[in-house]
């Protein structure tokens, strides 16, 4: 038996390994201790130059991406020496992952966000170069540039303009005999009891999905709600849910239940989208932004927009509601920065937003833009309508919107109002 | 003086094997779990330069003033128990009706194992259409029960479910489609474990008229108990880990009525509350130990009494 001599070399123990580990360890405690935050990056106009390099453009509308890859075709054989590459994620992970993945530089030189939080925390984070005084801004409408803006300073350029209230299927409103646009809540209710009277499901409204059921809330407060800002008062502590005006919306809500398609709150958007485009439901309670979808899913009928009016005949003080949103900026950590700015002066460009409107189907906040797509021409009349910028992006805090959103849904499961609103109040108070 | 290598002692650069290993445990575990505890103490929103010390306000508050939080931990627990149970359950008996090696039985356990290959995105997606109200598969199930029980006189009103719409029920839902991906899966370990049973314990059973009711109670279940023990373990693991199924089935962020422990601090993150998202995951993992624990003490106990 041969026993341990002072001659042997050291061997590969479990002591030995444990020791190892343990100065990893530590060098990874040391790593670790550098504490949250980082530097700063300094918020100012994005750089001028030639336009020259490879462009990342991040952004989270994959249904774009064929339109986009024209535009992209167009710009780059007129921009020699600049290339631009799609950076596409999911919305849902654009919402929750694209300020991280942005903010070092790497991807996203030209990138858009969600109005709300999102586009306050790329602010406050500093992404955004400030674009105030750029002759980019000539090129929109200006009161459609305002959820671009924070204090004082033009970040970014809202792109898109959509209306977040229902769509409706004029073919079907017409048999039903629905003539003109309801002005008070009883004329809604009256129009959706003719369409169900014709056989059809009044409203297909996605309540099993927060974020496209949520979209119905715009319209549902416009006008019940005391001031325009009341949804950043009720973050704020300064409004609450429990008040008047939102449990008789939550009530309204109660009172669309049965003008709702079955088990509704356990709907996903596509079934919804499914029976819009076939002709089974008279109104799809998202918004513009689907009817894209629909139409590639077969429907040939006409549209418009049919915002429920919650109030008596002439109380009403916005007849629809509109989101400025895909607000377009230039990262603040680019290296490509005159590249990517020239990027967004193509888009920015009435005839090249002319070409992504009508592919898309979305009205844009650039000025002059001459739409040929009908559903587009169809519904231009909304742009110069009284419309209310989408209340719910107030929000800043996505648990408290959910919370609130959450109640209207939960009434339509059957949760009595007050129940509903007071739950949601106890969750805001929370995180207050 | 220097010690001499001995002939038979391996290279030094023996050493340089476990570093990546370590390297990647490091950067991607030990740094992060460090971090979350720093920052758990912290009011940092993930991307500001500046934040505040808030010492332990993060938990105390998911403690005792998060109802969000409380939510997702009472939704974890029922989903938890369901599917343990269920899981275990069904894949025991799936177990027992395909113990025989013949082509029949091999071809059904490998239909049974077939979710167990498809990501939980894809058993998302599935679910989601069996789960339509409308569409889905679910309903139309339901439909053709009550009209068949209606052609046979009964009077029964046509069943409808709003499946992962009614908050009360949503996340068994949910569970139910975990334990479908993941029963085959562990019907195999079951398969192992009973196979390694020696068949004479069972012939002296009947030679002492034992019924198939007793076997299974003092032979089989007793002498299952470590793949009982290993199905439970991960059965566990997998429903704490249950956060892509979760969100495929709901959209991001979830309802409440779907909300777990996993997808609650995703929320938190998303929410730019990374000090706080911190605080929820330290005490996420001191649950999950919690849990553990118990739980191996249990199993512990199983056998031991059954001996």
């Amino acid at each position: 038996m041969t026993g341990t001599t002072p001659e042997t070399p050291p061997a590969l123990t479990r002591r030995r390994l444990l020791g190892l580990a343990g100065a990893v360890g530590l060098g990874a405690l040391t790593a670790a201790c550098a504490g949250p935050g980082g530097s700063k990056s300094q918020a100012s106009a994005p750089a001028t130059g030639s336009a020259e390099g490879k462009v990342s453009f991040a952004h989270w509308r994959a249904e774009d991406k064929a339109a986009f890859d024209t535009l992209i075709a167009k710009f780059t054989a007129a921009t020699p020496g600049v290339t631009v590459t799609q950076d596409i994620t999911p919305s849902n992970d654009y919402q929750s992952q694209a300020l991280n993945r942005l903010k070092g530089g790497s991807v996203g030189d030209a990138f858009p966000t969600f109005r709300g939080a999102q586009f306050e925390q790329f602010v406050k984070a500093g992404v955004y170069t400030d674009l105030s005084g750029s002759d980019l801004l000539a090129s929109y409408e200006p009161a459609l540039l305002a959820a671009g803006k924070q204090g004082g300073k033009q970040w970014g350029l809202p792109y898109q303009v959509v209306f977040p209230m229902p769509v409706a299927n004029t073919d079907a409103l017409d048999k039903a005999g629905v003539s003109g646009l309801p002005k008070d809540w009883d004329g809604f209710l009256s129009l959706c009891d003719k369409i169900k009277s014709a056989g059809l499901i009044p409203l297909a409204w996605p309540g099993g999905e927060v974020g496209n059921a949520g979209q119905l809330f715009n319209s549902m407060v416009m006008n019940n709600q005391p001031a325009d800002d009341t949804c950043a008062q009720i973050e704020q502590g300064k409004a609450k849910v429990t008040d008047d005006w939102f449990l008789t919306t939550l009530k309204q809500y109660k009172q669309l239940t049965p003008y709702f398609q079955d088990n509704s709150t356990g709907t996903a958007v596509e079934p919804t989208q499914q029976l819009f485009a076939t002709g089974k439901a008279a109104m799809l309670a998202t918004g513009s932004y689907h009817i894209a979808a629909v139409r590639a899913l077969g429907a040939t009928f006409g549209m418009d927009l049919v915002a429920p009016i919650t109030t008596e005949a002439g109380k009403a003080r916005y007849q629809g509601t509109y989101n400025a949103t895909f607000i377009l900026g230039v990262n603040s950590a680019s290296k490509v920065q005159p590249a990517a700015t020239a990027w967004l002066k193509f888009l920015s460009d009435k005839a090249n937003a002319a070409t992504y409107a009508d592919t898309t189907v979305q009205h844009l906040t650039v000025a002059d833009v001459d739409y040929t797509n009908k559903d587009l021409k169809q519904l231009a009349p909304w742009l110069t309508k009284k419309t209310l910028l989408a209340p719910r992006f107030q929000f800043l805090n996505l648990d408290i919107r959910n919370a609130v959103e959450g109640a209207c849904i939960s009434v339509v499961g059957g949760a009595a109002p007050e129940a509903a609103a007071q739950k949601a109040q106890q969750v805001i108070d929370e995180r207050i | 003086m220097a010690r001499r290598r001995s002939p038979s002692a391996p290279a030094r650069s023996i050493y340089l094997f476990p570093l990546p290993a370590l390297a990647v445990f490091a950067f991607f575990f030990a740094m992060p779990t460090v971090q979350a505890f720093q920052y758990a103490v912290t009011d940092w929103d993930g991307f500001s330069v500046d934040f505040n010390s808030v010492g332990l306000a993060n938990f105390t508050r998911v403690v005792g003033g998060d109802s969000l939080f409380a939510n997702a931990a009472v939704n974890n627990a029922k989903f938890l128990l369901v599917v343990v149970v269920v899981q275990t359950a069904m894949s025991l008996l799936l177990a027992l009706g395909l113990l025989r090696n013949s082509g029949r039985s091999v071809a059904l356990r490998a239909l049974f194992f077939f979710p167990a290959i498809l990501s939980s995105v894809s058993v998302a997606f599935v679910w989601k259409f069996v789960y339509d109200p409308t569409y889905g598969i679910g309903n139309s199930v339901l439909g053709a029960g009550s009209r068949l029980l209606n052609a046979f006189g009964a009077d029964v009103a046509p069943l409808q479910l709003s499946f992962l719409g009614d908050d009360r029920t949503a996340i068994y839902w949910v569970a139910m489609a975990q334990c479908w991906a993941h029963i085959g899966q562990m019907m195999v370990v079951y398969v192992a474990g009973l196979q390694a049973i020696p068949g004479e314990i069972y012939e002296a059973a009947d030679v002492d008229g034992a019924s198939p009711l007793r076997k299974f109670a003092y032979i089989t279940w007793p002498l299952v108990a470590p793949a009982t023990a290993i199905v439970v373990a991960y059965t566990t693991i997998q429903s704490f880990k249950a956060f892509d199924l979760i969100l495929g089935l709901s959209g991001t962020p979830p309802k409440g009525s779907l909300d777990t422990l996993s997808t609650r601090i995703y929320t938190t993150f998303a929410n730019s509350q990374y000090g706080y998202a911190a605080a929820e995951s330290i005490l996420f993992m001191a649950l999950i130990g919690v849990v553990t624990i118990v739980q191996r003490g249990a199993l512990r106990i199983i056998p031991q009494s059954d001996r």
